[in-house]
């Protein structure tokens, strides 16, 4: 399942800022209408690397749809960051 | 209600095991109450229920003399074990001609590492045997330090 939602946040000792919430699920528009780009530079990509366009496909899949779950929280200095896959 | 029991259903609601696995166990344990239920594994009338991890947790805590910042640093990683299969899977796409640089550049480096003998298949073992891995480092000779890496 490919993540829906990102969640960031950033803290400082001088500035607090709410968490962010970005609907991932909405990048869906502009990937498909790019999707004829995208599939392109993919092929070139392949060719370059020479390698199979499905295989490469499959595997940019694969990591899109496992990074669901990632939470990285990071505290230094009194600076606080969020970074959230849901 | 006892802590096997607890633990049981708290695999069963992460999705670890199912109601028939959960509902053995359960019994298992009426019937007999030193039965040992693992972390991610239990064993009922001979059958054994493997279950798999699902994230690898780095978890860092150390204080203002051991990094030379101010304040605690801390860092609390939590990565699905499904990324490191696939991010495994994308290193298979570095072109065969590339192989000798990087080989030639981790050995500069003091990594004696051969890229091209590294196949798939052992690095999907690679990523299986992680599940059992536990790292925990814990100092106190100039400043606290406690490292953690798990999965589950």
């Amino acid at each position: 399942m490919i993540p829906s939602f990102a969640v960031i946040g950033i803290q400082t000792p001088e500035w607090h800022m709410p968490n962010l919430w970005i609907p991932l699920f909405l990048l869906w528009i502009p990937v498909i209408l790019l999707s004829p780009l995208i599939f392109l530079v993919l092929v070139a990509i392949a060719i370059a690397g020479r390698t199979n366009i499905w295989r490469l496909i499959a595997i940019f899949w694969n990591i899109l749809a496992s990074l669901r779950g990632t939470d990285v929280r990071v505290t230094a200095e009194g600076n606080h960051v969020l970074v959230c896959i849901l | 209600m006892n802590e096997d029991r607890r633990q049981i259903l708290e695999m069963l609601a992460a999705g670890k095991i199912t109601a028939g696995e959960a509902e053995r166990l359960i019994a298992a344990l009426e019937s007999a109450p030193a039965t040992n239920v693992g972390e991610h594994s239990g064993s009922v009338a001979g059958i054994t229920v493997k279950t798999r991890a699902k994230y690898l947790r780095v978890l860092v805590e150390a204080d203002e003399a051991m990094t030379g910042m101010k304040g605690p640093t801390t860092v609390n990683v939590r990565v699905p074990m499904q990324l490191l299969r696939a991010g495994v899977r994308l290193a298979s796409l570095i072109p065969s001609q590339a192989h000798e640089k990087l080989d030639e550049a981790l050995s500069r480096h003091g990594v004696p590492l051969t890229l091209s003998q590294i196949k798939p298949e052992n690095l999907e073992e690679l990523i299986d045997h992680l599940e059992d891995l536990t790292v925990d480092v814990d100092t106190n000779d100039e400043g606290k330090t406690k490292v953690r890496v798990f999965c589950e």
